[in-house]
């Protein structure tokens, strides 16, 4: 297969949309997942559900109202074709914002969990030695979480990867810009070219495998107390 | 000689602290009250660690006034900026740091005002005893190791305060009496000022040079650590005792006894290898003698086991319950002694009568 080969394209056109929008989820899924765990007031469970929603809602649903908001006669829509001189709808751009919609819940749910797992304890005792808020988060915040942060990334991308439904109503098929893998093949599969289809799907099946076993490696449960317990023991025993 | 001027409000819905007070910022104060009084909340609100502190908060030095917190005018000096330690009662070291690491996090970024000579990293190992820990990871170290890191991270980041939570709380007794020799030398090196707050009332005593009483979210008491003790005595709101600071004369090692001076008599006490060995900073002893563990003669005993007795006169004479709480004025000092009714009767004891006293040297109780 070279890089003109239709599908080598759509596996380029799949990593950038995956890339850019796992950028983008840690960006704003961050400083979401940080309010969300401090947060106590009765609102937060309204935000939480509607973060929540792309893990229950068919993501035929959101790309149609998705596909409506980006239409030029709607404001959203309107706003950016003005500010850009193109139309968003069917393009990389609303391929992009809708995988970070529908990704968000797979980066904002770890992190809300490791940021309220940390707690208020450690921070405290920062700031009264002198650690400002973003010096805290830098130094103490990001260390301590830094493998809910590998998990958040890696799901965000790899769900980004493996969408489709979305992707199908507001990107449509173009090649180069809105033709990622899942719908090459579809494609294929509509040809009846199963030996290409096996080719796409293998390969999806197999990097998932891995990336899902990184993530679980890296979640194992106190690995590094583990270690710590079992140098010492051995030390004692020596 | 500075001061914190306390003028605050905390509003919760089933607990409020209301504190209008000036602190005076020498030596160490202690903070004592039960659990739910306001102590610790007075040491978040102090710290900044209190969003819903209301009032007035200042540190007032001989030339200049420090606003920490004047919520109508809106000020709100956030933790970082204020300059106090605080060691908790859980240790709270970052986990993902080494010893050393953790001991320097505050160092790199403490506030040193011009002119102050900073402290010496070496220094301040050695003093807690943390030098042959540094490479350590945290998770490796035992409870009393752990708030040796907390009062040394602290101290590194040089406060102009440092506020202590309960600090020995979770600590046995062993190592109890490790760090309350060590916050002592830490004050006298130093010189630091120290706001303890604790619900032991043994351990203040062992520290503080004066006392705040806290109760219900209110001051009930504040001043020298000794005459606060005394007047918790008079008002029963503790077990009566006697609260003193001793000069230490001299220590008789072959009957494992310590003498101390009171006025031109002496008091003894059980020989302490700690006070013993460390002569510098034991030039004074601080004790508690219960009050039950006194008795009254008419006469000297001569022909008795127990060691002390001193003459003195009684100056109060307070039935409470079945039994009556005496005063006794001994070389200046008043000792508090809990008899029977009956007895009292039986020695027809009075005001302004000359009496004697006698505890055993083990009733002379110290934590160090």
């Amino acid at each position: 297969m070279n890089s003109t080969h239709p599908d080598m394209l759509a596996l380029i056109t799949t990593l950038k949309m995956a890339g850019i929008t796992t950028i983008i989820l840690m960006l704003i899924g961050t400083p979401l997942a940080w309010y969300l765990a401090k947060m106590k007031s009765r609102g937060k469970v309204f935000i939480e559900a509607l973060v929540a929603l792309p893990l229950v809602l068919p993501p035929t649903v959101l790309g149609f109202y998705l596909l409506l908001l980006f239409s030029p006669q709607y404001l959203p829509g309107q706003i950016w074709q003005e500010a850009t001189g193109q139309q968003l709808a069917f393009s990389f751009s609303a391929i992009v914002i809708g995988s970070v919609l529908y990704s968000l819940p797979f980066v904002v749910q770890p992190l809300q969990k490791a940021f309220e797992q940390l707690g208020d304890d450690l921070l405290e005792a920062a700031a009264m030695l002198g650690a400002s808020a973003f010096d805290r988060f830098f130094t103490i915040v990001l260390p301590i979480t830094k493998a809910s942060f590998i998990t958040a990334a890696s799901l965000g991308f790899a769900h980004t990867v493996g969408e489709f439904g979305v992707v199908l109503m507001i990107g449509g098929n173009i090649p180069g810009e809105t033709r990622v893998l899942s719908i090459a093949l579809f494609d294929h599969v509509e040809a009846f070219d199963y030996a290409q289809a096996h080719i796409i799907s293998i390969s999806l099946v197999i990097s998932s495998i891995v990336l899902l076993s990184l993530i679980y490696l890296l979640n194992r449960p106190n690995k590094s107390r583990l270690t710590t317990k079992k140098q010492t023991e051995s030390k004692r025993f020596s | 000689m500075a001061d914190l001027s306390i003028k605050v409000m905390v509003e919760y819905d089933d607990f409020s602290l209301s504190i209008d007070e000036e602190v005076s910022l020498t030596g160490i104060t202690g903070i004592f009250g039960h659990s739910g009084s306001g102590k610790s909340t007075l040491l978040k609100v102090i710290a900044g660690l209190e969003k819903h502190a209301q009032g007035n908060l200042a540190i007032n030095d001989l030339h200049e006034t420090d606003v920490l917190l004047a919520s109508e005018a809106k000020i709100f000096v956030a933790p970082q900026q204020r300059n106090i330690g605080l060691v908790f009662q859980n240790s709270r070291l970052f986990p993902h740091l080494t010893v050393e690491e953790n001991l320097r996090y505050g160092q790199k970024r403490r506030k040193n005002t011009e002119g102050n000579k900073s402290l010496d990293f070496t220094e301040i190992v050695v003093l807690t005893k943390l030098d042959n820990l540094l490479t350590k990871s945290v998770a490796q170290l035992s409870g009393g190791e752990q708030q040796r890191v907390a009062l040394a991270r602290a101290l590194l980041a040089e406060p102009r305060l440092l506020l202590l939570d309960e600090p020995l709380s979770a600590l046995d007794d062993k190592n109890k009496i490790l760090m309350l020799t060590l916050l002592t030398k830490v004050q006298k090196q130093l010189n630091l000022p120290m706001l303890y707050v604790s619900h032991s009332l043994a351990e203040i005593q062992q520290l503080a040079n004066n006392l705040l009483v806290l109760s219900s979210g209110k001051v009930t008491h504040y001043g020298d650590i000794h005459q606060v003790i005394h007047q918790l005595t008079t008002n029963n709101e503790i077990l009566h005792q006697t609260s003193l600071s001793l000069t230490v004369k001299e220590h008789l090692v072959e009957y494992g006894l310590t003498s101390l001076a009171l006025g031109d008599q002496q008091i003894l006490m059980p020989l302490n290898q700690q006070i013993e060995n460390d002569a510098n900073t034991y030039t004074n002893v601080r004790c508690i003698i219960a009050a039950s563990d006194i008795s009254v003669t008419l006469h000297e005993p001569s022909e008795s086991s127990i060691v002390n007795h001193l003459q003195g006169t009684i100056t109060s004479f307070e039935p409470c319950q079945s039994q009556i709480l005496l005063t006794v004025n001994c070389s200046g000092q008043d000792f508090f002694v809990d008899i029977t009714a009956w007895s009292a009767q039986r020695l027809s004891l009075i005001v302004e009568q000359k009496v004697f006293i006698q505890f055993k040297a083990n009733s002379v109780r110290t934590l160090c």
